[in-house]
């Protein structure tokens, strides 16, 4: 067996694991989507002979029945008329997923409502052979199934797995990779480069998978054995036999102390104070709402309903990792019933994609970590509003269900908030001509950029506000958090931040706005005292990061009432 | 037909036209619309179908354009072909929809291959 080999990187999530290594291959090469127009149409083209080879495929192995309707789709894919508004959108800059989903939208509501118009004439071709539905209308569902299987190739080569249990070694790992990944089975990440404050890091702390970045050269090949000490931030190749049975088992914190942002794991929630939920605590002072951040429908297995106040954010663009969901106005709104259904009646606030920067959505954008001063968040949004609107359509059927909060991501100027809101109501406005069921919900901003933190009182069209403190705290202190050599400036820009989070709560205070507060910041304990002194209505962290917070909010005494400076939302008094 | 039909192209290709009534079940739905456009297609002169007088003319070799006509039963369709094989596509064409695309023959597959 060869000699033990040790790197060193960076803390970027505690807990021991050890497995076979996963030589991650090198990132696939950008598919055009976000590229030329020649590389969208070349993508869009290939992914539609795929899918013609699948159906082709498909009809050939099946009964005469299936084989019809298969052949009905391959004849569509290969009308040229089905493409050419797809590639009218591809000419005018758009990439090819959302190109060719939303000119399949455009078809398919043309259809909906053709139909609808032509309602006597539909219902009287239906007594002619005596069947329930449209014969014509059929397309509609069968232009649905092919947006999906065409989606699906598009995205398809970037959604490989690799085997439950290994160790995940790369230079950096994309968010999508990690959440198509089951992690049930134990496993690791080494990456050479990555950071601890990425959002990959923010899963993994939040999923308890131990995770080492910043290691320069990746150690291992595929096969060979990997210990992952993500507390201490080491990787050791082929270790010694004694270190191996209970690495799995020490899922247990030492201070891990590298970096400030890297919070301790919880205590034993025995530990904590008690089961009952923090909102009944008594004291002088305003008790923050205990909320969680949702990144996974898994994460529900791990949140007790009755533990918290509600959830304080759902990372949609984790729960929709392919272009094909994120396109399906009806795979959002299934997604949005599970998390309605799970917290049974608690407010739910889904925040809208937040793409671009590094996040990716296979198929749609690809990830640019130089991007995060570029089109993310609802910059993105707008710049591709047939992706706005069919999430907007999917909350606002959701918010007829249960008490649904919008947050929206990556807010610089109140126009933003105000054109969103507007797509909105145009979007709930046009679900009530199709009488189909809605609400329209409450638009919320993140608070993540210094330009609208200060300018707060200009946002009076929100109905709340939510902190993104890691954002906030890059863009404060113009240090990139997934950059480790910038490590020191972020986590040092906790004094800026503090001072902001002041004028934040005083302004919503004015405006008589509610503002919680998510990010890493929310989850450490060593910050509770202060946060709670702020007088935030709410604290939303990770599932696991609950007990702790919980403890470490009981433990704080209520804010002295003219310590904080700010008045008593509940008495008007300083 | 009443009136001449709109030049097409080249005066000199051959040009073809017909007229046919639906009679099929229902119409031009998915399956007799995929037989329609792939025997249309299996033509190299340009294929175009108007329904009910209407002076609309369709790419027949479309079947987004084809189904999205609607074509009922009862509905009367001209087809109208140019190009090489003209004659020879607008009678099969026209044959097909007579023959009720072959269903009540070679029920089952939409191609007409056996089932």
């Amino acid at each position: 067996m060869a000699a033990p080999r040790e790197f060193r990187g960076h803390p970027a999530s505690p807990g021991r694991a050890v497995g076979p290594v996963h030589r991650a291959g090198e990132p696939p090469a950008p598919s055009g989507l976000s590229g030329s127009g020649a590389e969208a149409r070349a993508a869009l083209n290939n992914a539609v002979n795929r899918a013609v080879y699948e159906l082709r495929q498909l009809s050939a192995g099946a009964d005469a029945e299936s084989a019809g309707i298969l052949d009905f789709q391959i004849e569509l894919l290969l009308d040229g008329e089905l493409l050419a508004p797809a590639l009218a959108r591809i000419d005018r800059g758009e990439g090819a997923a959302l190109a060719f989903a939303a000119a399949l939208n455009d078809q398919i509501d043309a259809m909906a409502s053709q139909c609808s118009e032509s309602a006597s004439q539909c219902s009287e071709a239906n007594q002619d052979d005596g069947s329930e539905v449209d014969p014509f209308a059929l397309r509609a569902v069968d232009l649905m199934d092919l947006q999906h299987r065409v989606l699906d190739a598009l995205a398809g080569r970037i959604r490989a797995d690799f085997p439950p249990g290994a160790v995940y070694v790369g230079r950096d790992m994309p968010p999508s990779v990690f959440l198509a990944h089951d992690w049930s089975s134990g496993g690791a990440i080494a990456l050479g480069a990555g950071s601890t404050a990425s959002h990959v890091a923010l899963l993994a702390r939040a999923r308890g998978v131990p995770m080492v970045v910043g290691l320069g050269a990746l150690p291992g090949e595929t096969g060979e054995t990997l210990l992952v000490d993500g507390t201490q931030g080491l990787a050791r190749l082929n270790p010694e036999a004694r270190l191996l049975p209970e690495a799995r088992l020490l899922a247990e914190a030492g201070p891990a102390a590298a970096l400030p942002r890297q919070a301790p794991l919880a205590p034993a929630p025995h530990a904590a104070a008690g089961a009952a939920p923090f909102s009944a605590a008594a004291g002088g002072g305003e008790t923050p709402l205990l909320l969680a951040n949702l990144d996974t429908l898994a994460d529900l297995d791990t949140l007790d309903p009755a533990e918290v106040d509600g959830v304080g954010l759902v990372r949609t663009e984790f729960m929709l990792t392919s272009a094909a969901e994120a396109l399906s106005e009806e795979r959002h709104l299934a997604v949005y019933r599970r998390l309605l259904e799970a917290l049974a009646g608690k407010p739910v606030t889904l925040r809208m994609f937040d793409l671009g920067g590094d996040k990716a959505l296979a198929g749609l954008t690809e990830g640019d970590p130089a991007g995060m001063l570029g089109l993310r968040g609802v910059r993105f949004l707008l710049a591709h509003p047939d992706l706005a609107r069919i999430q907007a359509r999917a909350l606002i059927r959701a918010a007829a269900q249960g008490p649904v909060s919008v947050l929206l991501p990556m807010v610089t100027l109140p126009a933003e908030l105000a054109a969103m809101a507007a797509l909105f109501d145009e979007e709930a406005a046009r679900l009530a001509r199709q009488a189909i069921e809605g609400r329209r919900p409450p638009l919320g901003i993140m608070v993540e950029v210094p330009a609208a933190a200060l300018t707060l009182d200009l946002f009076g069209q929100a109905a709340f506000f939510s902190v993104g403190s890691n954002d906030l705290m890059q863009y404060l202190a113009a240090a990139a958090r997934d950059n480790p050599a910038v490590a020191p400036l972020y986590a040092g820009a906790e004094t800026a931040l503090f001072r902001l989070l002041d004028q934040i709560c005083t302004a919503a205070r004015a405006l008589g706005r509610p503002v919680s507060l998510c990010g890493d910041l929310a989850a450490e304990p060593a910050a509770a005292g202060r946060l709670r002194a702020l007088g935030l209505h709410g604290l939303s962290v990770a599932p696991r990061r609950l007990p702790a917070l919980r403890a470490a909010l009981a433990a704080t005494v209520p804010p002295p009432a003219r310590g904080t400076g700010f008045p008593d939302p509940a008495t008007g008094q300083a | 037909m009443a009136e001449p039909a709109p030049l097409l192209g080249r005066p000199s290709a051959p040009r073809c036209q017909a007229e046919v009534e639906v009679t099929h079940g229902v119409g031009l739905h998915a399956r007799p619309s995929v037989a329609f456009t792939r025997l249309a297609k299996s033509f190299p002169c340009t294929v175009e179908v108007a329904v009910d007088g209407s002076g609309d003319w369709l790419n027949g070799k479309s079947i987004v354009k084809i189904i999205g006509a609607r074509i009922r039963r009862g509905t009367k369709m001209r087809i109208r072909a140019e190009g090489a094989r003209a004659e020879e596509a607008v009678a099969a064409l026209s044959g097909l929809v007579r023959r009720n695309f072959d269903e009540d023959r070679k029920p089952g597959r939409a191609d007409g291959r056996p089932a």
